[in-house]
């Protein structure tokens, strides 16, 4: 079966920096693939990458078969591919109904998704008429995730959501992200080993721009060497 | 009542500022007759609506795109050239129409075009020679074609066809269609085919200058092909249709023709902005510097282009007659009245004011401010724009094509400076030197109202407004120094001098204006 997502040697520039110097590797359909890796090591521009926010300038990325890379971000977006950023980056001054709204690809999206997206997310229905800016760190991600999938996209790209959450949130963005995989494939970047592990059924290293180590996750839970020289955590 | 007072204290310094000039407004409106106050107020909303639709485009394209466009106010003025012109010369306009959707026409196929320049193998020298190879010949081409296409138009070296002899007759409602130009020896098919093989090179051309970027649309749509087809068909039948067409324009009554002239003036503006984000603005987003230097040099550029070809002299633009009589019951005793006699003044608290200056054009601001925003605040446009304000880049990951936004938001704007300059041209006539007061007051304006902000721009277009006229009515009554008996004059000179104040006093007190965001 044709994977979902490859990408092949990878080079991405910012500016005269060389931050992608080959970074390789498939994501299965139907699954999560953790991207790890120190930080640095290339992770979000990877994604960034995927989605045509710092096109490569050397490889090839293929998306169901058909070449992605030179496209602009939102030809790659309509493709299915939907992106939730580091930072979460909501729109602030938008309520949380505009912010959802505005991801819809197609007229009808929102309305269509509404019922699936307020049972994964039951405070955001709650908060809808709120603005972005007064929401708390746990519901922008919420917000910032359920954005991704108003619109039917088969590929999820998330980058950090753990970042700057307390525990208690970070397990409900846990359930809801593994809910995910029932409609959608989710490359997920994360800091966090022990969230990584629990959700990712696949792994790839990333280390200074460059694709290392790749695998099913169970296997590198078990390889504590591995652990500790990539990732620095034991 | 805690959040109510959590709100008082994080805008305690907005709010004693508003108080501050308040306070000062009530003692500017003490020292005058109530009569005097009414007109003064007034003509401060009509400068203020017309500042404000200058500041509203203005502010609308910093806010998204970040362009400081300096070529604002040039627009402005050609906005109410290009009124002028379809309102006194729809003969000219009509002529322009066939050259205009000819040289259109070849843009529109674009996607033959990128599918074009994807299979020609071009790359090193050839690559960057090949796109001149096109655009040369073709602009040659066009150029040659429209120095004998016949275009009926005034003269600036003969005073009794110049632009000034034709706004006084058509003032006289003396509407005399002059003669039409033709096409003489030369062949219109050959002219007609000329405009389009022009068009078709310098597009191809353009579309092998962006190689260098996504071409998106790799396959043919029958869109292109269907608004090539009509943009030709179009011309061709406005050319065939030239003469009756004249007639029906000159024979139509002022107020439609005005209507027919705001319309053209804003859709004019819309495509030069359009063209003008497309082709020179997009390469240099990420070249701020540039970009100011473009837009002065363009604002230089407009300036020359109008001294060009509607000459140096001021003229006037007729009101239309809704708003031009003044035979029996004018000035009117009402509005209904005024409107029934079609008086051009009416009496208002005793004053005579003038009903197209201090009733029409700030009503027509009103309206902007409630259309745009409804636009804003209503619509998924109003909703990618508001949100590309804050981040562009994950606007477009998610699916929006962000450049063909960002191109009708300056179209936008400079359709709403098109529409300030017709409506200023009745106001306060035609000069080359329109556009640049005009940007000034708008660009205080959004200093004092909040760079970004749209109620800012409206907040500080009215300050604006109300402070110059409040300052040139005390110019003729004078202020008298509170415990002497010293009464000040203040001079013209002070106008532009008590915004400029006003700004600097504004900014001290909040950096960001009264309505603008921390950036």
């Amino acid at each position: 079966m044709t994977p979902i997502l490859e990408l092949r040697d990878i080079h991405t520039f910012i500016g005269q920096y060389h931050i992608l110097q080959g970074v390789s590797f498939t994501a299965p359909h139907g699954a999560i693939t953790a991207l790890l890796g120190r930080n640095g090591a290339g992770k979000t521009t990877t994604l960034k990458t995927i989605m045509g926010l710092t096109p490569p300038r050397v490889g090839e990325i293929r998306f169901e078969g058909r070449r992605i890379d030179g496209k602009r971000p939102f030809e790659i977006a309509a493709l299915g591919i939907g992106f939730v950023p580091e930072h979460r980056a909501i729109f602030r001054d938008l309520t949380v109904e505009e912010n959802l709204k505005i991801a819809e690809r197609k007229k009808g999206d929102y309305a269509r998704k509404q019922e699936m997206i307020f049972s994964l997310f039951p405070d955001l229905k709650r908060l809808i008429h709120l603005r972005g800016a007064n929401l708390s760190g746990g519901q922008q991600q919420m917000l910032a995730i359920a954005r991704a999938l108003v619109a039917d996209n088969r590929l999820l790209l998330i980058d950090e959501p753990s970042e700057g959450l307390a525990p208690v949130v970070i397990e409900g963005l846990m359930g809801a992200i593994r809910q995910l995989t029932a409609d959608s494939t989710v490359i997920l970047v994360e800091q966090n080993f022990l969230v990584a592990s629990q959700l990712a059924e696949h792994y790839v290293i990333i280390e200074e721009g460059r694709s290392v180590k790749s695998g099913r996750m169970q296997d590198l839970v078990n390889d504590r060497a591995a652990i500790h020289r990539y990732l620095g955590a034991a | 009542m805690e959040q109510m007072a959590a709100l008082v204290r994080k805008n305690l310094v907005l709010i004693l500022t508003l108080a501050v000039m308040l306070a000062l407004f009530a003692a500017a409106a003490s020292g005058m007759s109530q009569q005097d106050f009414v007109i003064t107020l007034l003509r401060g909303l009509a400068v203020g609506a017309l500042t404000f639709l200058v500041a509203s485009g203005f502010s609308l394209i910093f806010g998204l795109l970040d362009v400081l466009n300096l070529a604002h106010g040039t627009l402005f003025m050609i906005g109410a050239y290009i009124g002028w012109t379809v309102y006194v010369r729809p003969d000219t306009f009509v002529d322009v129409l066939t050259p205009l959707a000819l040289i259109i026409s070849g843009f529109t196929l674009r996607d033959v075009w990128a599918l074009l320049a994807r299979r020609v193998p071009l790359s090193g020298m050839w690559g960057r020679v090949a796109p001149w190879l096109a655009i040369a010949p073709g602009a040659l081409i066009g150029f040659g074609v429209m120095r004998g296409y016949p275009i009926a138009s005034w003269s600036l070296e003969n005073y009794a066809e110049s632009p000034v002899t034709f706004s006084f007759l058509a003032g006289q409602g003396q509407r005399v269609i002059p003669a039409p130009a033709a096409f003489g020896d030369a062949s219109p098919l050959m002219a007609f085919g000329g405009l389009i093989l022009a068009s078709m090179l310098v597009a191809f051309g353009m579309t092998l200058l962006r190689r260098g970027e996504t071409l998106t649309g790799s396959r043919l749509t029958w869109r292109s092909f269907a608004s090539f087809v009509a943009l030709v068909i179009g011309g061709l039948v406005v050319f065939a249709v030239n003469e009756p067409l004249t007639a029906w324009l000159f024979a139509l009554d002022t107020n439609w023709l005005f209507l027919i002239a705001v319309l053209v003036a804003v859709l004019s503006g819309m495509g030069l902005g359009a063209l003008m984000e497309m082709t020179l603005i997009r390469p240099l987003y990420v070249r701020p510097i540039y970009q100011l230097m473009l837009t002065l040099g363009l604002s230089a550029i407009g300036i020359e282009m109008v001294r060009a070809i509607w000459g140096r002299p001021e003229f006037t633009m007729p009101k239309p007659a809704l708003f031009a009589g003044s035979g029996a019951g004018c000035p009117a005793e009402s509005l209904v009245l005024a409107l029934q006699n079609s008086c051009s003044t009416m009496i208002f608290f005793g004053g005579r004011i003038r009903v197209y200056n201090e009733i029409f054009v700030p009503l027509v601001g009103l309206a902007v401010l409630i259309a745009v925003w409804l636009l804003l605040r209503r619509t998924r446009l109003g909703m990618i724009i508001r949100a590309g304000v804050q981040d562009r880049e994950m606007v477009e990951a998610l699916g929006i094509n962000v450049r063909r936004v960002f191109t009708m938001v300056f179209a936008l704007g400079v359709g709403l400076a098109a529409l300030g300059g017709v409506l200023a041209a009745p106001s306060i006539g035609l000069s080359n030197t329109m556009g640049e007061s005009f940007l000034l007051n708008a660009l205080i304006a959004l200093a004092v109202g909040g760079l970004t902000s749209y109620p800012g721009a409206a907040i500080g277009s009215l300050l604006v407004g109300m402070l110059q006229q409040f300052i040139i009515k005390y110019g003729q009554i004078g202020i008298v120094i509170p415990f002497t008996e010293i009464v000040f004059k203040p001079s013209p000179p002070l106008v532009p001098a008590s915004t400029i104040l006003l700004m600097v006093i504004i900014l001290l007190i909040l950096p960001n204006g009264l309505l603008g965001r921390k950036e």
